[in-house]
């Protein structure tokens, strides 16, 4: 009875919490981040209207700095939250360097605003930290092959290019004969706990009527792991992923990646709120990117003189601009960046395709270019695009 | 107002070294941190709270949760609300509570009395078991457990024992009780079934003092258990003549595309694995406390014991044992609260328990508020532990002189 008391306490203490909890509805914090967004617009709309006309009086020019990119500067290198366990995207490989497409992604930043694709600095997080990691702004830029939403953009940051189009899809094995999705009625399922992907599962299941049944893991590699020993029929995660573990599987060839995708999941860097020309630094260098492989340009081929092709010429800062000076960025910034780390089909091919995972890259494919060049006769039919760099 | 007056009066040593007066300002000086301390911290919670925007609020337990949860002894439906979902998992997390209380207790007690055992293996053997599953981390352990299941073959290859009992990597089958039928009139039986249990107790006391008393063989346990028995059957039949039967007694047997196991009662590989993790784990310190119990009673009355002409099985059970429970029962109860706590560890090994269902929730609702509720659900459960094994110390400890 001694201990009465002290439980008491402990007690009357939790449901005071739970009392005023109950006054802060989900609601409120919504209204209050909305009123607070608004206040942050107003601020900087006063601080830009300050700016524009102190200009005339200065004879500065029009253009706002990126007070990240002067951050940037002065530190020497690009902070990129990644990670290091996802082969293809962003993991440690046999020379103990952090390598992948994500990596890749931070370099090209770092070669454009730095001039140096090595200046990076990779803060590796889970899949858990993404949020507050981009919400505080303590890092350039997030490249982990984090999904874009209209959800995170509110909450987390802006998202710049899609840069994969990824979707949650199923590896079953392949003595079992399936070879759709749409097979799996009655099946087990392993899955581990991810952002969303138990979710998508029962979505899929109750959508076809399959009564799927879901083995929960905590951990990934668990998960894989009774998978493999056969515990469950399928195991499913993203598209990337799927492909990410059967190349580590001791026989990947007794395993099919089933070709349907259940979700949505276009992987775009993302950058911090409230630093406009940042964004557009970011979203331009994934524009340079996609375009070089447009106009066929790699690492080994960029041009340094005229090639007589406005475009190219015009991209490569050898004729006229495409705005690259305005945001802060040197005039030939397309040649650091492409010499650095190539066009998008180099990098696809290094990371996803037959030199990384074996993602195949089929034409018409979602990460397929949406134009092969900007001419309407020669579509490819993906998605893979960004504005044009004009 | 003596104390006022003593105080007021008094010419000795100076008021601040009274004895009562520290002892009172040693109250208050730690009831003012105490309160300060926690106003602190809930202060920063919900400034935290605030200035970061982090969803907070119970709304959420009346949507839906259209999250899959693996395995789940009452109905559940993804369409069922997460209020619901919530007490689903609980129910998972009592289930392992219970049966694991049960089986590591039998286990740790066998095991303690064989560490006492004057037969030099078996007391070597129980040695061994105690400090080796007592020091490998609990985690590791189930880990190892779920390799093993692993190895098993699985379900399209497994083993298949006179058509009726099916071993394999996704869990045990056998013949048993299907929940095919009403859940109401099962739940309506599973009352019936503590009824009888109840009513074989009060049978069982009664021949135990009838044969104390009189001296003739009353055989209390098997009428307890024949009284159980018995209420159980009857209860059966009449709920099957009244509507439908509350549980139908079924063949498991392998269906389907993927050929899993269906009918009958499936014991699955996550149950099955967190259950042998957890009770082997407890049984070890078990034990030691029962060990600790039968050493704390006088040698003298072991020896008196056979003196008197008892086996040694029958001074264990008549003499030591029931002085020994008192020793044993208060450690006891904190190896159930332990072992109900570390049932968390189930999504390791892919069971649905009250943990790994509330982070799954996470994805969909808002954390702090799901785990607030997490933690309250398990200091239920854990003071129910106590109010228990306290009960029934207290009821034990009722004869001492």
């Amino acid at each position: 009875m001694t201990r009465l008391p002290a439980f008491s306490f402990a007690f009357l203490a939790l449901t005071a919490l739970a009392a005023c909890s109950q006054g802060l509805t989900e609601e409120d914090v919504e209204a209050r981040a909305e009123l607070r967004a608004r206040e942050m617009m107003e601020e900087m709309r006063a601080a830009e209207s300050e700016r524009t006309a102190a200009a005339p009086a200065t004879g500065m020019s029009q253009e706002t700095q990126s007070s990240r990119l002067q951050q940037v500067r002065e530190r020497g290198a690009v902070l990129c939250a990644s990670n290091n366990g996802i082969p293809g995207f962003g993991f440690i490989d046999d020379s103990g360097n952090n390598v992948g497409f994500d990596i890749d992604l931070c370099r090209a930043v770092a070669a454009a605003v730095l001039g140096d694709p090595n200046a990076i600095r990779i803060q590796v997080i889970s899949p858990m930290e993404m949020g507050a990691t981009i919400q505080s702004g303590e890092v350039d830029m997030l490249v982990r092959t984090v999904t874009a939403s209209t959800s995170r953009e509110a909450q987390w940051g802006n998202f710049t290019v899609p840069m994969y189009y990824d979707g949650q899809g199923f590896i079953v094995h392949r003595e079992l004969g399936i070879t759709s999705a749409l097979d799996m009625e009655g099946a087990s399922v392993c899955v581990a706990q991810g952002t969303t992907t138990e979710l998508n599962l029962q979505d899929f299941s109750n959508l076809h009527d399959l009564d799927i049944q879901a083995k929960t893991f905590d951990d990934t590699d668990v998960a894989v792991f009774s998978y493999l020993g056969e515990q469950c029929d399928a195991f499913t995660t993203d598209h990337s992923g799927l492909f990410a573990y059967r190349s580590g599987f001791d026989d990947p060839d007794d395993h099919v990646i089933l070709p349907e995708t259940i979700s949505e999941e276009p992987l775009a860097p993302a950058v911090p709120h409230g630093d406009e020309r940042w964004y557009d630094i970011v979203k331009t260098v994934m524009g340079i990117i996609i375009y070089a492989e447009a106009y066929g340009v790699t690492s080994d081929s960029v041009p340094t003189a005229k090639t007589g092709d406005s475009a190219v010429d015009r991209m490569f800062g050898l004729e006229g601009s495409f705005g690259q000076e305005s945001i802060g960025l040197s005039k030939t910034v397309a040649q650091d960046v492409i010499r650095a780390v190539g066009s998008y089909g180099e990098l696809y091919e290094r990371h996803l395709g037959s030199g990384g995972i074996g993602i195949a890259r089929e034409d018409e494919g979602r990460n397929a270019l949406w134009s092969a060049a900007p001419c309407a006769d020669c579509p490819k039919g993906g998605q893979i695009y960004s504005v044009p760099l004009r | 107002m003596s104390t006022v007056n003593t105080l007021l009066t008094y010419e000795g040593i100076p008021i601040w070294r009274h004895v009562r007066v520290i002892q009172w300002m040693l109250q208050i000086v730690s009831a003012i941190v105490i309160v300060a301390l926690l106003a602190w911290f809930f202060t920063n919670i919900g400034n935290a709270v605030q200035d970061r925007d982090i969803p907070f609020g119970f709304t959420f337990l009346d949507r839906e949760y259209q999250t899959p949860i693996g395995e789940h002894f009452i109905p559940y439906d993804s369409s069922d609300t997460f209020r619901y979902a919530m007490f689903v998992a609980v129910t998972n997390t009592l289930l392992v509570a219970v049966l694991g209380v049960i089986a590591a207790t039998a286990l740790g007690v066998v095991i303690g009395v064989a560490r006492l055992s004057s037969n030099w293996i078996l007391s070597k053997v129980a040695l061994v078991y105690i400090e080796f599953f007592r020091n490998v981390p609990l985690l590791v352990q189930l880990l190892f457990w779920l390799f093993i299941v692993l190895a098993l073959p699985p379900v399209r290859r497994g083993f298949e024992i006179a058509d009726s009992i099916y071993i394999n990597n996704a869990g045990i089958s056998f013949p048993g009780p299907n929940s095919g039928g009403s859940f109401s009139m099962t739940l309506i039986w599973v009352a019936m079934i503590a009824l009888g249990i109840a009513l074989g107790v009060v049978a069982h006391k009664l021949l135990s003092k009838r044969e104390l008393v009189s001296g003739r063989a009353s055989y209390p346990v098997a009428a307890g258990f024949a009284v159980a028995a018995g209420v159980a059957a009857l209860s059966w039949l009449a709920l099957a003549a009244v509507g439908d039967a509350p549980m139908i007694v079924t063949s498991p047997e392998p269906a389907g595309r993927f050929g899993r196991i269906a009918g009958g009662v499936t014991i699955r590989a996550g149950l099955l694995i967190l259950l042998i993790g957890l009770v082997i784990y407890t049984a070890a310190f078990i034990a030691e406390i029962v060990r600790a119990g039968i050493q704390s009673v006088g040698r003298g009355q072991v020896e008196a014991a056979r003196a008197m002409g008892l086996s040694p099985m029958q001074a264990l059970r008549h003499v030591t044992f029931p002085q020994a429970l008192r020793v044993i029962i208060p450690p006891l109860i904190s190896q159930c609260l332990n072992l109900t706590k570390n049932s968390s560890l189930g999504g390791a090994v892919g069971y649905t328990d009250l943990t790994n269902v509330g982070i799954t929730m996470t994805q969909t609702a808002p954390a702090v508020s799901i785990f607030l509720l997490i933690m309250l659900a398990y200091l239920a459960m854990s003071l129910a532990w106590s109010v228990t094994g306290n009960l029934y110390n207290r009821y034990i400890s009722f004869e001492r002189r």
